[in-house]
């Protein structure tokens, strides 16, 4: 006899087993055949929005071409680290939208699968892209991806805010003292309060904090002899250079400032409101200006170098790229190197570029993609990628925590709390200490130092 | 005798293997979900393991690089004096707070569930308000000090505002505290009360005298589960100082440098080793908490 609300173990037990059986009916599933026998590839992918859709209707466009294969794209946020733990835990996609930072210590962990052996079969070779962009998609003399999209990085100025000024909209600053110049000219503070507009804000977006010493002629790293050269006397003159900006707008008032800017994804935008009327940018943000100030006039040069460096003909520029990798345990190595290979044709390339507003991977482009480009600046962008003194991020695989650790300082150093002097000799030493041991992890793991 | 005992050793027999069968369900997932992945995060502690390759044993190589390494030295100072500050305050305000309203007070229901609600809040979302609130430029608690005539910092960029301004935010969730500081006042013999107020005590007299004696094992049980908290913190200052323009190093705390070993520089060895020595740390504080305890702690039980 049980009194009534007594749980029974009767029960108990059924409702367990009721419990279980509904796990098994709607629980979760693992890879489902697609229905018509087609071979199914997970792509993992970062984009969303616009730049997703893009990718999908290149993904739909491959679904259609054929009947073996079938793409399901998944969009995967934090994907550098979700790509690490699948990997490692043995159920990797078979094809990841990584950045071009990841491809090192990707690489050298053999978490890819080489496009060397795969790739030739399928009409790909290095020398179908353009020669700034073939350097992300090495590491170490091997092929390990491709890029999907990429994009240059320049300066962009508001040409409303120069025309206010007195400045020539069409005659950008090509020399950093020109930048220097025209960002004094257009500082608007009332008094001496709070800043309305500044020319220049090296702290928007903070994205490449790293990159002021390549436009001082020098390096923060030496790919030959694997040295961190953050102590360099060009970096020396970057940093200053920076803090003579903060110095000038005073620190506090370009602390307030910066609290004043609204993400970067939406109207609020500085450089859209106008408070920053000249910022180093990717030729993605045309597209920023197409969603929400659509009026907005906008002129786009290379990133002025310091004097005596300026040459028209080899702009200096970082070149930032996407890329499309095969993870190594990707279950259709084949198949996944086909939707590499339909993604890198030149119309797909030219479907994605013009909808994320970026030049094409490509060395060769058809005359109507530049023609109908909605990014008005994409010839700067090209230029860049054409250049020599083209440079791209730092290939080791201690990339992510050097950068994290300059970005730190470098921070530091915008809000005048350290001298060049005191930061950069121990920062140094420090970036060398990551690269050194991811030196030895490659000792220790029998690859080559 | 024998039969009456070998019954009554079957009887025992059947009620463990019945109270396993209970509870084991518990027992696989602790063991699969738990007890597995702590014993492999020790052995990886003492390894080289990158996550995407095999681990190598390099011996305590994880635990002596720690004093070395600049960043560890940071977030240890930031979480430690996070730490020292936050949990007295929290403590303070909890027992205050729950002192007032366990008096006979109007709306005294209502005030305890304005005080929990904060609780409730996912820690993304108060993190994000608090961005706001703390704003160097348009933030409310700027606005209100402009009104006196103060020019308020830039709280979360300034180095020396970052940890008050932390800590400021954990006063906003004490909610737990005091409604479990609320219950055990209540537990309080009222007959205590009578006798202190006999003996001519006053108010603030008989709170210390009675009230915290009386639930010091309340006070226990809460300053353990901050510091457990404390320590780990991790969600609220990833979302307000993690940009991507670098990371602010007075809002860098352990468990966000332990994170990032671990899934974005690729050494889980280094992220394990840091893992133990913070359980280490939480358990040795929690004993010195118990001992020092035994005599500061009254429990009515014995």
């Amino acid at each position: 006899m049980t009194s009534a609300g007594e749980i029974t173990r009767r029960g108990a037990l059924g409702l367990m087993a009721a419990g279980g059986a509904g796990f098994l009916v709607f629980g979760p599933r693992g890879q489902r055949a697609d229905t018509r026998g087609r071979i199914v590839l997970d792509y993992w992918e970062k984009w969303t929005r616009h730049e997703g859709d893009a990718m999908m209707r290149v993904v739909d466009a491959f679904n259609q071409s054929q009947s073996r294969i079938f793409v399901r794209y998944l969009i995967t946020a934090d994907i550098g680290q979700k790509s690490l733990v699948a990997i490692a835990g043995g159920a990797p996609p078979d094809l990841i939208g990584l950045y071009a930072y990841n491809v090192p210590p990707y690489a050298e962990s053999n978490a890819l699968m080489s496009f060397d052996d795969l790739a030739p079969a399928f009409g790909l070779s290095l020398g179908q892209y353009a020669p700034g962009v073939r350097q992300v998609m090495q590491h170490r003399g091997r092929w390990w991806a491709s890029v999907n999209t990429a994009g240059s990085v320049a300066l962009y100025y508001n040409k409303r805010a120069f025309r206010e000024v007195g400045l020539d909209p069409d005659r950008p600053p090509t020399t950093l003292p020109e930048l220097d110049d025209a960002h004094r000219r257009l500082v608007k503070a009332r008094d001496k309060g709070p800043l309305e507009r500044v020319g220049f804000f090296h702290p928007e977006p903070g994205w490449w904090s790293w990159l002021w010493a390549y436009h001082f002629g020098g390096s923060i790293y030496d790919a030959q002899a694997d040295r961190s050269l953050v102590d360099s006397p060009e970096n020396h003159a970057a940093m200053a250079w920076m803090q003579s900006y903060a110095r000038d707008l005073g620190p506090d008032r370009c602390k307030a400032f910066k609290e004043s800017f609204g993400n970067y994804f939406t109207p609020e935008n500085p450089f859209l409101t106008g408070k920053v009327a000249m910022i180093i940018q990717g030729p993605w943000l045309a597209n920023l200006v197409t969603a929400f100030a659509p009026d907005f006039d906008y002129g786009v040069a290379p990133f002025p170098v310091a004097p005596g460096l300026s040459d028209p003909a080899a702009p200096v520029g970082l070149i930032d790229t996407d890329v499309l990798v095969i993870p190594r345990g990707a279950r259709h190595p084949e198949a996944s190197m086909e939707f590499v290979a339909w993604t890198q044709r030149q119309d797909m390339t030219e479907l994605l570029a013009s909808a994320h507003c970026k030049p094409s991977p490509l060395a060769s482009t058809s005359p109507a993609f530049r023609a109908t480009h909605p990014n008005r600046g994409i010839g700067v962008h090209y230029d860049i990628f054409q250049s020599p003194r083209a440079f791209v991020p730092p290939q080791t695989r201690a990339w992510q925590q050097f950068k994290d650790e300059v970005d730190t300082m470098v921070q530091r150093l915008w809000r005048l709390e350290v001298s060049p002097e005191a930061a950069l000799p121990p920062l140094e030493r420090r970036t060398q200490g990551f690269i050194d041991r991811a030196a030895e992890e490659r000792r220790r793991r029998g690859g080559a130092s | 005798m024998t039969a009456p005992r070998a019954r009554a050793a079957r009887r025992d027999r059947r009620a463990i293997l019945t109270g396993l069968a209970w509870t084991s369900p518990w027992l696989f997932g602790a063991s699969l979900f738990m007890f597995l992945p702590m014993a492999l995060s020790l052995w990886y502690s003492f390894t080289d393991y990158p996550l995407i390759e095999e681990p190598i044993w390099t011996g305590t190589s994880n635990y002596a690089r720690m004093p070395d390494d600049p960043t560890f030295r940071r977030v240890v100072w930031n979480t430690a004096v996070y730490s020292a500050i936050s949990i007295p305050a929290c403590t303070v305000l909890s027992l205050v707070l729950a002192a007032l309203l366990s008096m006979r007070i109007r709306l005294a229901r209502f005030f305890q569930a304005c005080i929990f609600v904060p609780t409730l809040v996912p820690l993304v979302a108060s993190a994000m308000v608090w961005m706001w609130l703390f704003n160097g430029e348009f933030g409310l608690i700027n606005r209100l000090l402009a009104l006196v005539g103060v020019r308020g910092p830039t709280w979360l960029v300034d180095q020396q505002w970052v940890l008050p301004s932390l800590v400021v935010m954990s006063l906003w969730s004490v909610g737990q505290s005091v409604v479990i500081y609320i219950a055990a006042i209540h537990e309080v013999p009222r007959q205590l009360y009578e006798a202190a107020v006999l003996d001519g005590m006053s108010p603030l007299r008989r709170f210390f005298h009675v009230t915290l004696p009386m639930i010091s094992p309340a006070i226990l049980f809460n300053v353990i589960v901050m510091l457990i908290n404390t320590v780990q913190i991790f969600a609220v200052p990833y979302v307000m100082f993690k940009r991507p323009d670098g990371q602010n190093p007075a809002g860098h705390f352990y468990t966000m440098y332990l994170y990032e070993n671990a899934f974005v520089y690729g050494q889980m060895g280094y992220a394990c080793a840091m893992a133990w020595l913070q359980l280490l740390v939480i358990l040795a504080l929690t004993a010195v908490m118990f001992i020092g305890g035994r005599r500061l702690v009254y429990y009515r039980g014995g």
